[in-house]
């Protein structure tokens, strides 16, 4: 008898992670508030940038159903506005491998169709807590995987790992079509990291939309600040009206090149803020059942560094690993701490550098993010960190470290 | 509640379709439903997190953080082979996914509005407008028979389309909530749907 | 605007891989009908507890929630049963109007015409 595992939430972690369990013959029921033409047809919901490493788990599972349809990006360009507004500071790194944004909606919507048709139980139903007390005892692991969902409530906050008490951006995404490209990047596509200080930073991405190839411009502006003016905002155009003034005046060099650009969909836009948070992996039911919590339902980081479906797609990846590892032993509570465990060892590291992120930079990061436009090889690896933060550990999240590194590049090529 | 002989028994081969009651606490929703249903109205209910506030409460328990949602609905036979069902919304109008799994497939919605409270059916009027797909008006229910405001200034004070019926009900009495529900049903008719691109 | 936005939807082919549009199950709502085709007291006794009272209550015609209701059962729960219960063959789902094939206006004028039959 194959096991149960019953998993709420149908994106990029949840769906990744039912796919992957029912390749490896276990009984899977997915629970997804909204059917794959709700999602198709809804509203956008993230700029899910997804680097390489992430993108290899999607091919593990033959998942990655849109990778030859494209935009594909491969770098990353860093733009810094000089306190006169003028462009101070331009470099783009090459990433090592390329890097894909396809809608959720798409993705999603694709995903949770594909999971039924290989055989997958999908239930459509806006989860409470009345119905996980009892269907936990139906199943050998519940797994809640509803990030923007009420469900995260059942899972208490870790203050030890969550710095912020309130939202650090507002966050402001549009959806369009018709955007230029930057000229000084050549034939290299990017993605592009605005940073305007004091203000908030403009990010621009090439991605894979219902209405085809299209581009994001995602604003995360600093609260109360310049940026933060898109809360009430009802229309997409109104939103993207917005948008344009905002990019004029704050980022011109990124203007220039949107003169001709349209929503995508009535869809197209979204706004919001959240405070970055890092939960405790059990959430425990009133009749004394318990859930594990994965992916932004546990580690829910600000997107300032695009890691929220990575982090996603590899807390997918290693929860796998885990639950097949653990062969035919019960999922009790000591399971859920030690499968999250696996995950924090990584996730610590993203989240820790998304956090620093939030802040000025201090004068370490100034020097590397200038020293990058002279020095090709500093560039890219900063834009190869996005794919492994980890790295950044090595070098750009400590002093001493960052400053041999930019010693023995700057030494090497006098 | 409507007495219909040898109408509750459905068909093994009926299908069924449904209307959606909205509108702020005490607007009447479970009084249009009784007025019309054939069965007595009933409740499914369901235990929510309820979203704390305190973000260090690392003491709150299942138990403290959770709260009761109720959906009253009621059901009509319009023939032997098709049932038509009535659901009222949540009171609590910030579980959304509610909702959306009460307007799903639904033939449209009744926004019922007390004339004294008008504010309190703004969230309803802003969630059906975000659905182009469903067809909805606005019923304002009059437990007097008197409406203290011309239709117009409430029809801009709701700030709704000049194309959404504005109508005003007795939730208790079952011709006006027939009326009502028929008035929904000829809006449908004549619905156009939601643009390609608002 | 309309004219672009179709224009490029058929640029991509999202469902290219998994063979074209799939037909996904028709969700259960809220109002969809289950009713046992058969009821066989050998299947009653074989089901177990939750499963056994939808399978008794379904002898009528119910919807979705009726059950819920009738039960105190969540509808998550229902839902999850209830769909376990029809792949088995144990009941069976109706259509619902806007999954039955039904053309909108005739159903919208079959509503109409049964709304004007209720006595008040």
């Amino acid at each position: 008898m194959s096991r149960k595992i019953l998993i709420v939430g149908a994106g990029q972690s949840g769906l990744q992670l039912a796919h992957g369990l029912l390749q490896h013959g276990y009984q899977v029921t997915l629970m997804s508030a909204r059917t794959a033409d709700e999602i198709r047809g809804g509203r956008v919901m993230s700029t899910q940038a997804m680097f390489d490493a992430a993108l290899q788990h999607e091919r593990d599972l033959g998942l990655n159903f849109w990778e030859d349809e494209g935009p594909h990006f491969d770098g990353l360009g860093f733009s810094l506005a000089g306190p006169d507004g003028s462009l101070a500071l331009d470099w783009a790194g090459r990433l090592n491998a390329f890097a894909q944004s396809v809608d959720q909606r798409v993705k999603m919507a694709g995903w949770l169709e594909a999971l039924e048709q290989r055989g997958g139980r999908v239930i459509i139903h806006g989860v409470t807590v009345s119905d996980l007390d009892r269907l936990v005892n139906r199943y050998d692991l519940t797994i809640v995987a509803a990030g923007k969902g009420e469900l995260v409530q059942l899972f208490g906050r870790d203050p030890s790992h969550s710095p912020y008490a309130a939202p650090q951006r507002a966050l402001s995404v549009v959806y369009v079509h018709g955007l230029g490209p930057r000229p000084e990047r050549g034939d290299l596509a990017t993605v592009n990291f605005n940073l305007v200080p004091g203000v908030g930073e403009l990010f621009i991405m090439p991605a894979l939309t219902t209405t085809g190839p299209c581009d994001i411009l995602f604003f995360e502006g600093i609260p109360d600040g310049p940026l933060d003016r898109f809360t009430g905002i009802r229309s997409p155009e109104e939103h993207l009206r917005l948008t344009l003034e905002l990019m004029e005046r704050y980022v011109p060099w990124e203007y220039a090149r949107a003169h001709n650009v349209e929503l995508t969909d009535w869809g197209g836009t979204l706004a919001g803020r959240y405070a970055p948070v890092v939960r405790n992996p059990v959430g425990p039911l009133p009749s004394g059942g318990a859930v594990l919590g994965m992916a932004d339902v546990v580690v829910a980081n600000d997107p300032i560094t695009g890691q929220g479906s990575n982090n996603a797609a590899k807390c997918a990846a290693i929860y796998l690993e885990r639950i097949l590892a653990h062969g035919d032993r019960p999922y009790d509570q000591a399971f859920m701490q030690e499968v999250f465990g696996h995950f924090w060892d990584y996730a610590q590291y993203p989240t820790t550098w998304t956090n620093a992120m939030l802040q000025p930079p201090p004068p370490h990061i100034v020097q590397v993010l200038g020293a990058a436009a002279g020095h090709q090889q500093i560039a890219d690896r900063f834009a190869n960190g996005f794919n492994d933060p980890r790295d950044f550990f090595s070098w750009f999240m400590d002093p001493g470290k960052a400053a041999s590194y930019l010693e023995s590049v700057v030494g090497a090529a006098v | 509640m409507v007495s219909r002989p040898s109408s509750t028994e459905l068909s093994p081969t009926a299908i069924s379709t449904k209307i959606v009651i909205a509108g702020g606490f005490g607007a009447g929703k479970t009084t249009f439903v009784r007025s019309i249903s054939e069965i007595e109205p009933v409740t499914t209910e369901a235990l929510m997190t309820e979203a704390s506030q305190d973000f260090d409460d690392l003491a709150a328990t299942p138990e403290k953080i959770t709260t009761t949602v109720a959906m009253d609905f009621g059901r009509v036979s319009l023939d032997q082979e098709l049932a038509l069902y009535l659901f009222g919304t949540p009171g609590q109008d910030r579980f959304w996914f509610l909702w959306d799994d009460l307007i799903r497939g639904a033939l449209g919605a009744v926004v019922l509005a007390d004339p004294r409270r008008l504010a309190d059916c703004f969230p309803a009027v802003e969630y059906f407008e975000n659905v182009p797909e469903a067809p909805f008006i606005v019923a304002l229910n009059c437990f007097d028979g008197i409406l203290p405001f011309e239709l117009d200034d409430v029809r801009a004070a709701l700030a709704i389309g000049p194309e959404v019926p504005l109508l005003t009900c007795d939730a208790r009495d079952t011709a006006s909530a027939v009326y009502t529900l028929t008035e929904l049903v000829r809006y449908a008719m004549n619905f156009a749907g939601p643009p390609a691109l608002v | 605007m309309k004219g672009t936005a179709m224009l490029r939807s058929s640029r991509v082919r999202p469902y290219a891989i998994t063979g074209g549009r799939t037909i996904a199950r028709m969700p259960l709502l809220l109002e969809t009908l289950v009713s046992v085709p058969d009821y066989d007291l050998m299947v009653h006794q074989m089901l177990v507890a939750e499963s056994r009272d939808i399978y008794a209550l379904c002898r009528s015609v119910q919807s979705i929630a009726e059950i819920s209701a009738a039960l105190d059962m969540p509808l998550g729960v229902v839902r999850v049963l209830v769909s376990d219960l029809a792949d088995d063959g144990r009941l069976r789902i109706h259509p619902t109007a806007v999954h039955a094939g039904v053309p909108e206006h005739m159903l919208l004028e079959r509503v109409l015409r049964g709304l004007q039959t209720i006595k008040h």
